[in-house]
């Protein structure tokens, strides 16, 4: 796994997917937290639970992020689960820099929708 | 040094802070436009007003509901021919004007009986309709009309009505984005909950976000039919008055515009725990990613599969057919705010244009963090953009075509470029699969059109005096 994979993802991720952009910080933590843990359980073949509302919400987005990933980035078949781990992790925090931490939206901690 | 201080804005160096040319391996930590704030003074805005938001976008679509605007006549008039969110029911919305005609006696002296008279003579004279909008305007919200208490004494009157009151004067807010805030929120406040839906699918959603401009809505709908998803509430294309009452029975709510109906989309997620699922209903790409990720949250990913396949049998060779001759295409968009980052890449993936520049009138930052992650560098992207601007980043990046409204477009077509309307369409519907090969029609038919050319060449000769435009 290298910072140039990473990057990949990245890029990717921030010019696709519109979950990382809701309005207020928490929902878009909300979502980093859900869909990529979902992301991780489908990489590494394992049951997700799809029992809640929110629970097939963050399926459906994981899946796609999955699929796509597969889809358009193959050397992500050749990595180990280990990788893909640190991978999904290197990603999510820099979504979560670019989108919450580090983000100048002036709205992004104001209390009401 | 990415926000941009254009020549024409020498004298109100306020706008560099609205203004951001992308470059590499900058992004949105480094810069981010001012957006959603006061339109600076010296500035020519091409805005709208907070009750254009509330009235003109989402609940003027209503289509079983009489929209009383309590003001002057002025503030009633957007009509058929300006605003194109058909119904299927003969599109009683685009039909009909009401208002409540205030004159100067009436700012004077108060117009809360004016008010309830135009109430129930708009009930008497369309006795089939039994829902209402009344919205205040500034005048009517400067002299302190108690709308509510009015509506409260109709309804009591005639208990087989439902009125809304939208309290959502123009100078509400800086641009429209306050009347969809204001109209959402009072919304889910005072209606939602109060009525219940018949269920008729295990799968259902609310489709928020979505005006059917020229058809939209209805194109869709073939879709989630063909999959079995029973839409509770379209928020608000082709949509009646009581289904948005019952928005709370949906498992799940289908974002489109995030910006005019996202407050909405947030608050069922708060209330009634409905999650939020926002997509992009333009362009081929991001609407088959929009069937699947419905599909996948309902488990019958194989029906959205087949969909897909089927859409992509009958569009996908019209689409390639336009994408072949629009390949390299400079575009600009200059629209409201959403439509910048959900046409941006689908333009660019699949018709392979290239957005050269971009201005939103009433998008907030984070329509901003979303247009910069999807566009190009070398693209300026604009918050409230002004005429002399405009004129300015025309010579700076010479697009081919732009996709604006009326306003805008009068301006370009008198310099020769060609321009389709962004807002209501030139011939939509646009979104969705067909919707998106209409998208390319137009834009090929007004690249393509000879008339614009034409048209700027004056077979006087030298002999006639040229008419300066105010930007030269």
């Amino acid at each position: 796994m290298s910072a140039e994979q990473i990057d990949q993802l990245y890029n990717f991720c921030q010019e696709r997917y519109l979950w990382q952009f809701f309005s207020r910080s928490w929902d878009r933590q909300e979502n980093l937290d859900g869909i990529f843990a979902v992301a991780a359980a489908l990489f590494a073949g394992e049951e997700v639970k799809r029992d809640t509302p929110m629970e097939k919400l963050f399926y459906a987005d994981a899946k796609i992020m999955v699929a796509d990933f597969q889809e358009r980035f193959p050397w992500i078949a050749a990595c180990k689960p280990e990788e893909i781990r640190s991978l999904l992790s290197g990603v999510k925090d820099r979504l979560t820099e670019i989108a919450i931490t580090k983000s100048l939206n002036g709205e992004l901690t104001h209390s009401l929708y | 040094m990415p926000m941009v201080l254009l020549n024409c804005d020498k004298d109100i160096p306020e706008r560099e802070k609205h203004i951001y040319l992308k470059v590499d391996g900058e992004d949105t930590r480094d810069f981010l436009p001012i957006s959603n704030a006061p339109t600076i003074p010296g500035t020519l805005s091409e805005r709208g007003c907070a009750f254009c938001g509330a009235k003109l976008v989402i609940g003027g679509v209503l289509k079983d509901t009489i929209q009383m605007v309590h003001g002057p006549i002025g503030c009633a008039y957007d009509t058929w021919h300006t605003k194109r969110y058909p119904s299927d029911n003969g599109h009683f919305q685009m039909k009909y004007v009401w208002s409540t005609d205030m004159k100067e006696s009436h700012i004077v002296f108060g117009g809360d009986k004016r008010l309830e008279k135009a109430i129930h003579e708009a009930f008497d004279e369309m006795p089939h309709i039994k829902r209402m909008i009344v919205y205040t305007t500034c005048p009517t919200a400067l002299i302190g009309d108690d709308v509510k208490a009015v509506v409260k004494r109709v309804m009591e009157a005639r208990p087989d009505t439902d009125i809304f009151t939208c309290e959502c004067p123009g100078f509400a807010g800086v641009s429209q984005s306050k009347g969809h805030h204001v109209l959402n929120i009072g919304w889910v406040n005072e209606k939602v909950g109060t009525v219940e839906p018949e269920v008729t699918s295990p799968y259902t959603i609310n489709f928020i976000g979505d005006y059917n401009i020229q058809g939209d809505t209805q194109l869709l709908q073939q879709y989630w039919d063909k999959l079995g998803i029973q839409v509770i509430a379209h928020f608000t294309g082709n949509a009646n008055y009581d289904d948005l009452r019952a928005m709370h029975r949906a498992q799940l709510n289908v974002v489109n515009c995030a910006r005019s109906a996202g407050y909405i989309a947030n608050e069922l997620k708060k209330r009634y725990g409905i999650p939020r699922l926002d997509i992009d209903s333009w362009g081929f790409n991001y609407m088959a990613e929009g069937i699947r990720k419905v599909c996948a949250f309902f488990g019958i990913e194989e029906k959205g599969e087949a969909l897909i396949a089927e859409e992509y049998a009958k569009w996908k060779p019209q689409l390639d057919w336009y994408k072949e001759r629009l390949k390299g295409t400079k575009m600009a968009i200059w629209t409201g705010g959403p439509r910048l980052w959900h046409w941006t890449k689908s333009v660019e993936d699949d018709l392979g244009v290239q957005v050269v520049a971009m201005s939103s009138k009433f998008g907030h930052q984070e329509d901003f963090e979303k247009v910069i992650a999807r566009g190009q560098s070398g693209t300026y992207y604009v918050d409230d953009g002004n005429e002399l601007e405009f004129f300015e980043i025309i010579d700076l990046v010479k697009p081919d075509v732009i996709f604006t409204g009326p306003r805008v477009g009068e301006l370009v077509k008198k310099l020769h470029i060609p321009y389709v309307n962004g807002h209501a369409y030139h011939n939509g519907p646009y979104m969705g699969f067909e919707g998106f090969v209409n998208l390319a029609r137009d834009m090929y038919n007004a690249v393509h059109n000879p008339l614009l050319k034409l048209a700027a060449t004056d077979i006087r000769g030298e002999t006639t005096t040229r008419f300066l435009e105010a930007a030269e």
